[in-house]
C-alpha cells in the first residue's frame, strides 16, 4: 500500500474518532439537556432564545470548535519542536512560547483589555506579543553565528521560560486580591466560548502554524540526518530551521492567547501517534492535528462534566494524565536521553 | 575531457578560533582535479584538512578564494539539490538518534530529485530498491537502522548514497569503524562500483593502505597544502610520508604489486 | 457579647500593672503590655471601622487596599495584604498588628510574633460576626462607647432593606465574580448572605464552596433573573471592568431579554464592615428596584 494511501486510511479513522468525540461533547453537559434538546438545536429547529439553543449553539459548539483547534495546534507544534531538537520530550510549553504568551495576557487582563472584541483581539494582541518576545530572546541567543543550534534552542526555552513563569507571579502578587482567584484560573487553561469573530481568527491563524509545519514535514524527516547531511542532500537547514520554529511559536501563541496555557498535548500526543503511525513526520502531523483535536476535546468535556456544575480547568485534567506518561517514556525509552 | 573535480588555488580558514581544530589551519592555495572514472583518495595526517576538503566540496564550506567546479561548472551556482543530485556523501557513521527504517533512509537518498514532492512515488522506490539491492541491503530494508551492526549500517548508508544517482560519490573514513571483513566488503562493493558503473569516486581515508589498494590516484594533504599527488606507488614514498606524518614508516609492496606502509615501531 | 466585652475591659481596668490580655475572633490570647495605642491595621474592613468608630487616631498604620475613607489613604502604608512589608511595619513602631485569616497569610503572623509584636486576627463570615468585628475594633481603639449608635445606625438600614424586599418573590441572581473563567460565590460566601438579604436566591448558593469555577451552561441553564458582574475595575484604568457585551449573546436567560444586567463596584460589596447597608441597598436596589422607587 502506497503511504498516502496508508496516510488516508489512518486519517479517516481520526476523523472518526473526531467526530464521535464531538458528537458526545456537544450532547453532554451540565445543562441537563436532553439528546432531543440538543438534536433540535443543532437541527436549527430551536427557537432562537430557547435554552437550548443557547446552551448548544452559543456555548457547547464554540468551545468544542476551541477545545480541537487548540488541540491540533499544540500537538503539531509538539511534533515540529520534537523534531527540530531532535529531542522526543520537547513539548511546546518548555520552550518558553507558553509563559512569554501567558505574561502577555496577564499583564493586559491587570492593564485594562477586558471587554468586547476589541478586548478579545487586544488580549490575543498582548499574548502574541509576549510570545514573540519570548521567541525571539530564545532564538537569539541559540543563533550561533554558524545558524540555529538546537540544542541551545531547548536550554535557552526552559530559562526563557522559567524568567517569564516569574515575572507572572510578580504580577500575581502585588495584585488586588479579588481578581487574583481570576487571574490564577485563567492560568490553568481556559477553554470557554469565544465569540466567533476570535473563533475564526483562531482558526486562521492555527491552520497557517499547521500548513507551514506540514509542508516541512519530509524535510524535518531529513534533519534526522543531521544538520550538515541534510544539507549535503539539498535541504535548506537554516531556513527549515526557522519556518518550523517560527510556525510552532505561532501555534503556541495562539492557543494561549484564545484558551491560557495548556500543557502536555504537545508531549502526549505525537509520542502515542509515533507508536502506532511511525517515525514519519509526514504521517505525524497530519496524524497529530486529528488526534491532539479529539484528545483535548475529550479532557476538556471531561472537565467540565465530571464535578459539575463546578468545573476543573482542562489543564487539570492533561497534567494529571501527563505526569505520569512523562514518567512512563522516560521509563520505556531504550536508549537514554 | 573536463576533469569531474576541479579545486582552483581555494583558500579557506574558519573564522571562529573555538572551531579551529589547530591554531593556524588554513588552506592558503589548493589545487587539485578528479578525473571521470577514477577513484581518488585523499590521505593524511587528522587536522591537515580532509574534512574540510570535503565539506568545501558539497558547499557546506564556502571557500574565501578560488574556485570549486563541477565538471567544469562553479559548484556555487548549482542549487543545494542540484548540487545534490550530482555528489552523494557516505558520512563515518550513521546519526543518533535514528529512528527510521533502513528503507526510509535509503527513501531519503531520493529527496534531490523531487524536493518538492510530499510523497516518494514508484520511480522513486524502484531507485531505492535498486541502490539497496547493489549494496546487497534489500533484505534489511524493514529494520529500524539502529538495530545493525556497524557494518550493516555501513551499506546502509552506502544505499542511500546510491539512491542519489550521482555522478560523485564522496566518501568520508568509509572503513574507521569497521572490522576486517566488512573492510574487505566495502572494498569490494566500491570497487564493483566504479568498474561497473564507472562511478567517480572519493574518498578521504586514514588507513593508507585500503587507499593504496582501492585508488587510481592519491592527494597527501598535509597542514592544508598538496604534498603530494599521483599514483599510489609516487606518494606513498617513506621519506615524504616520514616527513609529512612525523614518524618512522616501511613501504613494502603488497602481493597486488601496490605499496604497503608499515609503522616502524621504536623498540627500546 | 457586650458583655464579654464589659468583662475584658473591667480585667483591663483591674489590673493596670500587669498585661493585658485579649481573646481573639479566633479564640488566640493575645498578650499585651497595656491597651494599644499604635495598631497597623491589614484588613480594610478594620480600617473602616476604626474610622467610622472615630478611633483612626491609634492607626499608624494600614494595608494598600485600606482605602476608604480617604483620610485612611492618609496612613503610611505597609504594602498589600499577602506580603506587606515587614521591615515598613516594624518601622512604624505598632504594639498590636490586626489582621485576618482570609486575606493576609499565616506566615506573615508567624513572622510577626516572632519579631515580638502581637498579632490580633479577626474574622467575619457572616454579618452577624461583623457587629462582633466592630465590637472589637471599638475596642481596641477605646472607642466602645461609639460601637453601639454605629452598629445601631447600621441594623436599622439593614432592616429597612429587608422589610423592603420580604414578602416579594425572590429572583434567581447570577453573581459574576469573574467572567473568564466563570467565578461565583457558593455557600460559604459572604455574598450568598448579602443576595439573600437583599431579596434575591443567588443560583450558585448552593454549591458547598467559597468560591467555585462554575460551567457557564449550567448557569444559563438555571435561567437567573438577575445577573450580577463585578466590577474590578479602579478609579481610571478598566482593567477588570465587567464585559456585559458577552453576555448579551445569551438570549435565553430571562436576565439578558429583560436587561436586567449590572455592574458593580466589587469593593464595596466585599468587606464586612459599616459600608454593607451600602452594599446591601445596592445591590437590593438591582434585584427588587420597584421597591426603592
Amino acid at each position: 500500500m502506497t503511504d498516502a494511501r496508508r496516510l488516508a486510511r489512518a486519517l479517516a479513522a481520526l476523523s472518526l474518532v473526531l467526530l464521535a468525540v464531538g458528537v458526545t461533547a456537544l450532547f453532554v453537559g451540565s445543562a441537563g439537556l436532553s439528546p432531543s434538546a440538543v438534536a433540535r438545536a443543532l437541527a436549527g429547529r430551536a427557537e432562537a432564545s430557547s435554552v437550548e439553543a443557547i446552551v448548544t449553539l452559543s456555548l457547547r459548539l464554540p468551545r468544542v470548535a476551541a477545545a480541537v483547534l487548540a488541540g491540533a495546534a499544540l500537538a503539531v507544534a509538539g511534533v515540529g519542536f520534537q523534531a527540530l531538537t531532535r529531542n522526543p520530550l520537547a513539548e511546546p510549553s518548555v520552550l518558553g512560547v507558553s509563559s512569554g504568551a501567558a505574561f502577555g495576557v496577564v499583564l493586559a487582563q491587570i492593564l485594562g483589555f477586558s471587554s468586547g472584541i476589541v478586548a478579545a483581539l487586544g488580549v490575543a494582541a498582548f499574548a502574541f506579543a509576549g510570545a514573540l518576545l519570548a521567541a525571539t530572546i530564545v532564538y537569539l541567543v541559540a543563533t550561533a553565528p554558524g545558524g540555529l543550534a538546537v540544542q541551545t534552542l531547548l536550554l535557552t526555552g526552559v530559562i526563557v521560560g522559567i524568567f517569564f513563569s516569574a515575572a507572572i507571579t510578580v504580577i500575581i502578587s502585588v495584585v488586588d486580591f479579588n481578581r487574583l482567584t481570576g487571574v490564577i484560573h485563567w492560568l490553568l487553561g481556559n477553554l470557554g466560548p469565544i465569540p466567533a469573530a476570535s473563533l475564526a481568527l483562531f482558526a486562521v491563524l492555527a491552520g497557517a502554524g499547521v500548513w507551514l509545519i506540514l509542508k516541512s514535514a519530509r524535510e524535518l524527516n531529513l534533519l534526522a540526518l543531521g544538520e550538515e547531511a541534510s544539507r549535503q542532500l539539498g535541504v535548506d537547514a537554516e531556513r527549515l530551521k526557522r519556518r518550523v520554529f517560527v510556525a510552532a511559536a505561532l501555534l503556541t501563541g495562539t492557543v494561549v492567547a484564545f484558551t491560557g496555557p495548556i500543557g502536555f498535548v504537545g508531549l502526549i500526543v505525537p509520542h502515542v501517534l509515533r507508536r502506532l503511525v511511525g517515525q514519519d513526520n509526514r504521517f505525524l502531523v497530519p496524524t497529530a492535528a486529528l488526534a491532539g483535536g479529539a484528545f483535548l476535546l475529550a479532557a476538556d468535556t471531561l472537565a467540565r462534566n465530571v464535578v459539575a456544575p463546578a468545573e476543573l480547568s482542562v489543564g487539570v485534567i492533561t497534567a494529571f494524565c501527563g505526569a505520569p506518561f512523562f514518567v512512563w517514556i522516560l521509563r520505556t525509552r531504550s536508549r537514554p536521553l | 575531457m573536463t576533469p569531474l573535480v576541479q579545486f582552483r588555488d581555494v583558500a579557506f580558514a574558519y573564522a571562529r578560533p573555538e572551531r579551529r581544530r589547530e591554531r593556524t589551519f588554513a588552506f592558503p592555495g589548493l589545487s587539485f582535479t578528479v578525473e571521470r572514472g577514477e577513484v581518488f583518495g585523499v590521505i593524511g595526517p587528522n587536522s591537515a584538512g580532509k574534512t574540510s576538503l570535503l565539506r568545501l566540496l558539497t558547499r557546506v564550506l564556502r571557500p574565501q578564494r578560488g574556485e570549486i567546479r563541477l565538471d567544469g561548472r562553479p559548484v556555487g551556482d548549482l542549487a543545494p539539490w542540484a548540487l545534490a543530485r550530482e555528489v552523494a556523501v557516505v558520512p563515518q557513521e550513521a546519526p543518533r538518534p535514528f529512528p527510521f527504517t533502513v528503507e526510509q533512509l535509503v527513501l531519503m537518498g531520493r529527496y534531490p530529485h523531487a524536493p518538492g514532492r510530499f510523497f516518494e512515488d514508484a520511480a522513486d522506490i524502484t531507485a531505492a530498491r535498486a541502490a539497496m539491492a547493489a549494496t546487497e541491503t534489500l533484505a534489511l530494508a524493514p529494520l529500524p537502522l539502529e538495530q545493525l551492526s556497524g557494518g550493516e549500517r555501513q551499506r546502509a548508508l552506502l544505499a542511500r548514497a546510491l539512491a542519489q544517482e550521482p555522478r560523485l560519490l564522496v566518501l568520508d573514513e568509509p572503513t574507521a569503524h569497521l572490522d576486517l571483513r566488512y573492510q574487505a566488503e566495502t572494498a569490494a562493493l566500491l570497487r564493483g562500483l566504479n568498474r561497473e558503473r564507472g562511478m567517480t569516486i572519493l574518498l578521504v581515508s586514514h588507513d593508507l593502505n585500503l587507499a593504496a589498494e582501492l585508488c587510481d590516484r592519491l592527494l597527501l594533504l598535509s597542514a592544508g597544502e598538496v604534498a603530494r599527488v599521483g599514483a599510489a606507488v609516487d606518494v606513498l614514498e617513506q621519506g615524504l610520508l616520514e616527513s609529512v606524518f612525523g614518524c618512522h614508516v616501511t613501504v613494502d609492496k603488497s602481493p597486488s604489486g601496490r605499496p604497503v606502509v608499515q609503522l616502524a615501531y621504536e623498540r627500546g | 457579647m457586650i458583655r464579654a466585652l464589659a468583662a475584658v475591659a473591667l480585667l483591663a481596668l483591674a489590673s493596670p500593672a500587669h498585661a493585658l490580655v485579649l481573646r481573639d475572633m479566633l479564640g488566640r490570647e493575645v498578650t499585651l503590655a497595656g491597651p494599644p495605642t499604635r495598631i497597623v491595621s491589614l484588613v480594610p474592613s478594620v480600617t473602616e471601622s476604626a474610622f467610622a468608630l472615630g478611633g483612626e487616631a491609634r492607626i499608624v498604620g494600614v494595608s494598600d487596599f485600606c482605602d476608604w475613607p480617604p483620610a485612611a489613604r492618609a496612613k503610611p502604608r505597609v504594602g498589600g495584604m499577602v506580603n506587606p512589608s515587614l521591615e515598613t511595619l516594624v518601622a512604624l513602631k505598632p504594639d498590636l498588628v490586626v489582621g485576618t485569616d482570609e486575606g493576609n497569610r499565616e506566615e506573615t503572623f508567624v513572622q510577626l510574633q516572632r519579631l515580638g509584636i502581637p498579632v490580633y486576627i479577626v474574622h467575619a463570615h457572616r454579618i452577624s460576626e461583623m457587629y462582633e468585628l466592630i465590637a472589637r475594633v471599638g475596642a481596641l481603639t477605646g472607642r466602645r462607647d461609639a460601637v453601639g449608635p454605629l452598629v445601631t445606625g447600621i441594623q436599622r438600614r439593614i432592616d429597612a432593606v429587608r422589610a423592603a424586599v420580604k414578602a416579594r418573590p425572590a429572583p434567581r441572581v447570577l453573581y459574576v465574580l469573574w467572567p473568564d473563567p466563570l467565578l461565583v460565590p457558593g455557600r460559604d460566601s459572604h455574598l450568598t448572605e448579602m443576595i439573600e438579604l437583599a431579596g434575591g436566591r443567588s443560583i450558585t448558593g448552593g454549591e458547598p464552596v467559597s468560591y467555585v469555577r462554575f460551567s457557564i451552561e449550567a448557569a444559563v441553564a438555571r435561567a437567573p433573573e438577575v445577573i450580577v458582574l463585578a466590577d474590578h475595575s479602579t478609579g481610571a484604568s478598566t482593567a477588570g471592568r465587567a464585559a456585559p457585551e458577552k453576555w448579551q449573546a445569551l438570549t435565553s436567560v430571562p436576565a439578558i431579554r429583560a436587561g436586567r444586567l449590572y455592574s458593580v463596584d466589587l469593593s464595596v460589596l466585599h468587606r464586612y464592615g459599616p459600608r454593607v447597608p451600602e452594599g446591601l441597598e445596592l445591590l437590593a436596589r438591582m434585584i427588587h428596584p420597584e421597591a426603592f422607587k
